[in-house]
């Protein structure tokens, strides 16, 4: 019995003293993880958006904030928000600037785990900027009757991207063309 | 002298991967680009050294009925510990090796080198065992990637290292390439042997 | 009727779709090892089915009413190897006593299922993809499902190879790993399959 106890003991012990290693040092890495991610969306929001000097949270869309940027004159310079599906094996996630009259300024893939080769090229530059300037009416792949060109042979990872855009861009457009009257409202909101 | 046979071993005679198979479910997830594969090797190789170190610095105090939750537990606080720093520092790499680096506890390498070694030997024999066996899996990683890379992205390490007119043998990067690539490369060993 | 559509979409992605040997590669060790006779296939896939469903429950009941709780998640990796570990030594000595006719079926490939990574990564993928309570033991039976099934297309085919004429450098481990790559090539068929 005695024995027992002792083994009991031994492998609490070594329990005990590797969690409280574990704490110190995930008390030491949680801050910096923490705000890597915040960066890392500060930093996407920017470059979508470039104009914008200052950024308010007005509503919110697949769990992430939607902005409306101001240049630094204080002017309305456009909104970003995320745009969210699931593609072809992942969730791909899409960070998108739109300009003030509802039309894409700039998009980044933020998140995506697509096929390497195929649906991962939707990463690429070149395939990005192939929504620069649409507004919602053309945000679809070719192949639906729109104006983005398909990867090849990815296109459920760029029907993905596109629709996800599409479903955005409505949705800021019916919150900002009900809310335009309360714009001084929307100051007051903050994250 | 002996000292340096017990880290050259781990990397050709008794190579983990090619030699004694071990640890493969991380060898083929990760090998699609170099630069996974030498995050993973790192990652293994930090927990094969600090659990040797470890587990040999303590075996005298450890009961032998629980000698395995017990190397369990310090190899998972390792791995745990690679877990939270390589989120906070490089958390790209982190996002792409994801499950596989809590994964690391499980790896029969590393529990297998702290029963079979560690747990025999002293610290310093055992730190050598620890960095070979971690090299030689890093390396065996590294050589796959590689050719993964370069046949199925005409790449390494993101750079382009074929010419423009070479059509990028897309299997080689998807999952069924990691298998057709390992399954060559352990014919290739058994060739070299005989 | 949706609940049913949902766990059939699920079934069919955890079996087919992201095979958790051929797709995500989890498993390979027992995958590779026991794959050499039809019978301890079919002992080694019934036991990693029970003990990927028992692991599954259990991890996400440690996860959601002691860790999260406790803010202690950072102790998953290790809370959840140490169930594990402790669930296969119990699953071994309940079935040892109550059933011994199941327990000489699959008792020696039981403690060869604590080091199985499939195990440990369902777990896991359970609480990152932030399933329910009932869909993370659906998802740990199907893909235990999935993991049999392909051990046992495996060890149907090693069968005959045995009697293949086979370069001599090529025997074993190697042509396993050429099998397995064909067949995961006819499993990336099922990628994109959504409902």
């Amino acid at each position: 019995m005695k024995y027992y106890l002792r083994l009991g003991f031994v492998l609490l012990v070594i329990t005990v003293v590797a969690s409280g290693i574990l704490a110190y040092i995930n008390s030491l890495t949680e801050p910096i993880i923490k705000e890597n991610q915040r960066k890392a969306k500060e930093e996407a929001r920017m470059e979508v958006l470039p104009e914008a000097v200052s950024f308010d949270s007005i509503s919110y869309l697949n769990e992430e904030v939607i902005y409306a940027g101001k240049n630094n004159e204080g002017k309305l310079a456009g909104y970003t928000f995320v745009a969210s599906l699931y593609g072809y094996s992942s969730d791909v996630k899409t960070m998108v600037g739109v300009t003030p009259d509802f039309k894409v300024n700039k998009i980044k893939i933020i998140e995506q785990t697509e096929t390497p080769g195929l649906g991962a090229n939707c990463t690429k530059p070149e395939f990005q900027s192939l929504f620069e300037g649409r507004n919602e009416t053309v945000m679809l792949v070719d192949k639906d009757g729109g104006e983005i060109v398909s990867i090849t042979g990815a296109t459920i990872t760029t029907r993905t991207i596109a629709n996800s855009i599409r479903t955005g861009l409505k949705f800021l457009k019916e919150i900002e063309v009900q809310s335009e009257p309360e714009e001084i409202h929307r100051e007051e909101v903050t994250e | 002298m002996s000292v340096i046979k017990e880290f050259t071993k781990g990397i050709v005679k008794e190579n983990p991967v090619f030699v004694m198979a071990l640890g493969l479910c991380p060898v083929l997830a990760v090998s699609s680009s170099v630069e996974n594969a030498i995050g993973m090797g790192a990652a293994a190789t930090f927990v094969l050294v600090f659990s040797n170190i470890f587990i040999s610095l303590i075996k005298g105090f450890i009961p032998r009925k629980i000698r395995i939750p017990s190397y369990i537990v310090v190899i998972a606080s390792f791995v745990t510990i690679v877990d939270m720093v390589m989120e906070a520092y490089v958390p790209a790499l982190h996002k792409n090796l994801g499950l596989f680096i809590p994964l690391i506890v499980v790896n029969c390498i590393i529990l297998g080198r702290a029963e079979a070694f560690a747990g025999k030997n002293n610290l310093i024999r055992s730190i050598f065992d620890g960095f070979g066996m971690g090299l030689g899996f890093t390396l065996a990683l590294i050589v796959i990637a590689s050719i993964r890379e370069i046949l199925g992205a005409g790449q390494f390490l993101g750079y382009n290292v074929l010419p423009a007119t070479f059509k990028p043998m897309l299997v080689a990067i998807l999952a069924p390439g990691a298998f057709l690539v390992m399954g060559l490369l352990m014919g290739l060993m058994n060739l070299k042997k005989k | 009727m949706e609940f049913l559509a949902k766990i059939f979409a699920m079934a069919i992605a955890a079996i087919f779709v992201q095979n958790f040997v051929l797709m995500r590669f989890l498993g390979l060790c027992p995958y590779i090892g026991v794959s050499k006779k039809l019978d301890s296939a079919l002992g080694m896939g019934m036991a990693v089915i029970f003990v990927m469903t028992m692991a599954s429950t259990f991890t996400w009941l440690i996860q959601t009413y002691l860790l999260v709780p406790l803010k202690i998640e950072f102790l998953q990796t290790i809370a959840f190897i140490l169930t594990i570990a402790s669930l296969v030594q119990l699953v071994e000595m309940i079935i040892q006593k109550t059933a011994p006719a199941l327990y000489k079926a699959l008792g020696v490939f039981l403690p060869l299922i604590t080091t199985n990574c499939a195990v440990l990564g369902v777990a896991i993928l359970n609480i990152n993809e932030e399933y329910t309570f009932i869909f993370a033991i659906l998802n740990g039976l199907f893909a235990g499902l999935g993991f049999t099934l392909v051990l046992i297309l495996m060890a149907g085919i090693r069968e005959r190879l045995e009697r293949a004429e086979l370069p001599r450098t090529m025997r074993g481990m190697p042509i396993a790993m050429i099998v397995a790559g064909c067949m995961a090539l006819a499993f990336l068929g099922f990628s994109g399959l959504k409902f």
